[in-house]
């Protein structure tokens, strides 16, 4: 007689696998960090997706002094200016996009904020393999302390695949 | 989670699939060279990539892989008589040879040339570090034989097993590449284990159970790096190579062996689960051997007569729900190969990928199917895929401590890459 492990991996068994959904849509924001992933992010946001929304911080090349104000420190890709906090707070998962080589300066006040807000983050670095590996520290640097996944890509298109995979 | 159709894209390894070309286009281990020990011993039957297959070694010591039934009736050759340079049908003499060109057929006149119209379908089988390998490509793209660091080195530096495993390639690599799951299911065996246990590292992956990932594309897959809080404000860095299609090395604790496997599809709802330890610089400790042949490490123990585990499904795996009481095992399975193997067949024969919900930390995995239909595409507009290279099957992994500013792909650079009787890096 078959064991009870046997038989429940069984190819007929899966077919009494409830149909049913079993997760709610995540909030995924999605943030360039610079110009060049900001291109990246707005061909991204013309895609359907479940509940992901696109931002850019790549107009603030310097991060806020002591003391000065988080709000107005993000916008949304058609221009208008967004609270990070109110977007932080209302996110499953943070993914801040850079280009290798570009500066990553926002990240520390994302990532801060994120930290603050126990959300969870993933940065991912696009055209890794074109630069050098100084450049890419430079990069990587701003990052690291920010991000508890980080992704090197050398396609623009994982971006996609992984917002895809996330059912973002 | 993937739409069906990328699901059996990369699930599906037959002939005709897209991800059975790219296995086709490697050589890939087929079966021990221990399952074929002397000149005309009986052949075994061998399934790879869905293919019905014969091994076997004929009179001179060459090696066959050839289709598993004879041209003239459909049966199994695997009755055939080993003799004189060839296999003979035992139904009606019917005779091939290493190549699997038909040589006599005692029914037909000699001169009439009849049988050299014959030929089963074989591919090449050669010897390499203790593994028969196959190339089961278009023959004009064979590559040069393979040069896996575990291969090359001495014998008595390298030793290598197969299991069993009752479910999909890809699952089941899916899990070996999976860092973060090491802190829970094999959490009691960490500091046990005669090959694992010892090591300064392990009290990182102890004291830190939410280390921080990079993935990043390497040229022939990924690194997979998983990063834990050391001492002076440093990263102990453990760092897997997985290589393309299927190949993989876990990062080595203390003086212990390197470690890593293979999953090689037998059809779309089996697997063999190669597993090879080595070190690169000696030859291993009879103690280390002993634990091997005792089913530790990554290894198991087998039913006589078989490459099929003690612990299987048709015993749930031996479950021992006192020991998971107990906290001597997190799942109550025992032994690492097996907590990976009860956990992956539990899914069924080929998961469905559409019900799954990953998160982030799962970026490695996401990153293997990406890469992994990229070169799909690739192949479709006459691209190799990555992993065929000899410089992409010459890599380690590593672990280390580094300066918290230090991408480990560079500091480690040179740790990334084998080299003759130069030590792992490792913690």
């Amino acid at each position: 007689m078959l064991s009870e492990s046997a038989r429940m991996s069984s190819a007929a068994e899966a077919r009494f696998r409830i149909d049913a959904p079993n997760s709610k849509p995540r909030a995924v924001k999605v943030i360039a960090l610079d110009h060049a992933s900001e291109r990246v992010v707005k061909d991204l946001a013309e895609r359907s997706w479940n509940n992901a929304t696109f931002f850019t911080a790549s107009a603030f090349g310097q991060a806020p002094r002591q003391g000065e104000s988080f709000a107005g420190w993000l916008s949304d890709l058609a221009g208008r200016t967004k609270n990070l906090i109110e977007e932080v707070n209302s996110a499953d998962l943070v993914v801040m996009v850079a280009q290798a080589g570009e500066s990553a300066q926002a990240a520390s006040i994302i990532g801060e904020a994120c930290s603050v807000k126990r959300v969870m983050t993933t940065a991912l670095v696009l055209g890794g393999a074109k630069i050098s590996d100084d450049a890419l520290s430079k990069t990587l640097s701003q990052l690291r302390p920010w991000a508890l996944m980080l992704v090197i890509a050398n396609a623009d298109e994982y971006i996609a695949d992984m917002l895809t995979a996330l059912r973002a | 989670m993937l739409r069906k159709e990328q699901n059996d894209l990369l699930t599906q390894t037959g002939p005709g699939t897209p991800m059975g070309r790219m296995f086709r286009l490697n050589w890939i281990p087929a079966l021990l060279a221990e399952e074929l020990p002397e000149n005309e011993c009986p052949p075994v039957r061998v399934k790879l990539l869905s293919e019905r297959l014969l091994a076997w070694r004929d009179t001179q010591g060459r090696y066959a892989l050839t289709d598993e039934f004879c041209a003239h009736r459909g049966i199994s050759l695997w009755f055939g008589r080993n003799e004189e340079n060839g296999l003979r049908c035992p139904y009606h003499g019917w005779k091939y040879d290493h190549t699997g060109q038909c040589i006599d057929v005692p029914s037909e006149p000699a001169e009439s040339g009849f049988c050299s119209k014959i030929k089963l379908k074989s591919y090449p089988l050669i010897e390499r570090g203790g593994v028969l390998w196959t190339y089961m490509g278009p023959p004009e793209l064979q590559p040069p034989a393979p040069e896996w660091e575990f291969a090359t080195v001495p014998a008595k530096h390298s030793i290598i097993t197969k299991r069993l495993q009752e479910c999909n390639w890809l699952q089941a690599l899916e899990g070996g590449i999976d860092s973060s799951h090491v802190s829970f299911l094999h959490r009691g065996d960490l500091n046990t284990d005669p090959m694992f246990k010892g090591a300064k590292g392990n009290q990182y992956n102890l004291n830190d159970a939410r280390p921080f990932f990079e993935v990043v594309e390497s040229p022939g897959g990924l690194y997979i790096g998983a990063r834990r809080n050391a001492e002076n404000g440093n990263y102990y860095w453990r760092i897997t190579q997985w290589v393309m299609p299927t190949f993989t090395m876990i990062p080595p604790r203390g003086d212990h062996c390197v470690h890593g496997h293979f999953w090689i599809p037998i059809d779309d709802e089996n697997c063999w689960t190669w597993s090879y330890d080595y070190h690169p610089i000696r030859p291993l400790k009879e103690s280390e051997v002993a634990a091997v042949r005792a089913g530790k490490g990554i290894h198991v123990q087998y039913i006589p007569g078989t490459y099929r585990p003690t612990a299987n499904k048709d015993n749930d795996y031996l479950m021992d729900r006192a020991a998971q009481k107990r906290g001597e095992t997190y799942s109550g399975v025992g032994g690492f190969a097996m907590q990976d193997a009860a956990v992956q067949e539990s899914m069924g024969p080929v998961v469905d990928r559409a019900k799954e919900n990953l998160v982030s930390t799962d970026n490695g995995i996401i990153m293997m199917r990406h890469r992994l239909l990229r070169a799909i595409k690739g192949m479709e507009k006459g691209e190799q895929p990555p992993g065929i290279d000899l410089a992409h099957q010459r890599v380690r992994s590593a672990a280390v401590v580094l300066p918290p500013d230090q991408p480990f792909k560079d500091a480690a650079r040179e740790a990334l890459i084998a080299k003759p009787g130069v030590a792992p890096a490792s913690v």
